[in-house]
């Protein structure tokens, strides 16, 4: 696993005014928390936590972290915020780790080879979840889970429980059950005849609309009722 | 044509458009996807003539998400009408798209072809677009 080291310095200030100046400078707001230690507001270099999250082991990378001033923290990225447009990073979330403790972590699972599903039956392979929880120590975080999806056919699954894991160092936390790829028939959707597309355009059906508690009030109790506030009116 | 089934109510005040998505802005179930970069209201015509695009071009093979449903009512008044005489009658229906909303998602094909296939259906679009794959993003 590579080396990460990440200088980080305390932020005084707060708020969204000071992040974005903190922001144009090529840092980002960071907090730092758990372990031993309280939470810390504090400032890293945004490329190098890019290049952390880019990095083969991903999100799971654990790196030191050396606060400006302070002492150095194991540390990994437990979240965080990117522009939806733009893509920048904006905010990360730092967790201290202990290297003797057992964490919960999600590691991403890859496929390799063609399905016979597709290749010879002509189905789609499709990935239903891309990434299983587990826990273990923090040296033995795997990079990624690879299985050799060659042998599922349509109608086959595979589930968390058929990844190949180490039994005494990782423990899986999510349902052996779930499923994480399947291969399933390909279905073909009939094209509307241009007709029926024409009638469509041309008047298109309204939406039934809901209609509140009260029931409708019989025609012959509303005649009934109306005499009677006019004597009233008198 | 794409619009709900049932409503509560049959029209809707306009409202205001505009920030980014900050929900939907990312692959939720494919390997590729289309992004919005401006907000705007993109109407059931556009997604249904942006999906027949894509399954045309991707022909076999392949499955297409579509992450944006047209549940706002457009009304409009009909021509050579006095104004007044109270809003006039439902006439299609929109989709309000936020920037950095992911519109449509593809899987089980290679990137060239869903590259190919996505850039048809921005051609469809009233907002320009971004092609992303899951191998780009943080």
């Amino acid at each position: 696993m590579q080396q990460f080291i990440v200088e980080a310095n305390l932020r005084a200030e707060r708020g969204k005014n000071a992040a974005r100046r903190i922001r144009r400078t090529g840092l980002v707001p960071a907090t730092l928390y758990g372990g031993k230690g309280g939470p810390v507001a504090v400032n890293v270099n945004a490329k190098q936590v890019v290049s952390i999250l880019k990095s083969e082991s991903g999100h799971n990378t654990i790196f030191t972290l050396k606060l400006v001033g302070g002492g150095e923290d194991k540390v990994i990225v437990k979240d965080w915020q990117a522009d939806p447009v733009r893509g920048d990073l904006l905010h990360v979330d730092l967790l201290r780790i202990a290297m003797d403790v057992r964490m919960r972590v999600k590691v991403p699972v890859h496929t390799f080879g063609e399905p016979q599903g597709v290749k010879v039956q002509g189905g789609i392979f499709e990935m239903v979840t891309r990434e299983v929880e587990i826990e273990c120590l923090p040296t033995d975080i795997p990079e990624e889970f690879r299985f050799d999806v060659t042998p599922l056919m349509i109608g086959k699954q595979l589930r968390a429980g058929d990844l190949p894991l180490d039994p005494v160092k990782l423990k899986l936390l999510t349902d052996p059950q779930r499923v994480l790829a399947h291969v399933v028939a390909l279905r073909i959707e009939e094209e509307k005849s241009a007709e029926v597309a024409a009638a469509e355009v041309a008047a298109p059906a309204e939406p039934e609309v809901i209609k509140k508690g009260k029931k409708e009030v019989v025609e012959g109790e509303e005649g009934e009722a109306e005499p009677e506030k006019s004597e009233k009116k008198k | 044509m794409l619009m709900p089934k049932k409503v509560k109510y049959r029209k809707q005040q306009r409202g205001r458009r505009g920030g980014k998505a900050w929900r939907g802005g990312t692959l939720a179930f494919g390997d590729y996807g289309l992004k919005a970069l401006e907000c705007a209201w993109i109407t059931d015509r556009q997604i249904e003539a942006s999906r027949v695009a894509i399954t045309r071009f991707i022909k076999r093979g392949g499955k297409l998400w579509i992450r944006i449903f047209p549940d706002k009512p457009y009304t409009k008044k009909p021509a050579e009408t006095r104004m007044g005489k109270g809003k006039g009658a439902p006439e299609f229906w929109v989709a309000p798209v936020k920037a950095g909303r992911i519109m449509f998602e593809m899987a089980g094909v290679d990137e060239a072809t869903a590259k190919e296939a996505m850039t048809l259906a921005a051609h469809k679009l009233p907002i320009p677009t971004k092609f992303v794959s899951r191998a780009g993003g943080l």
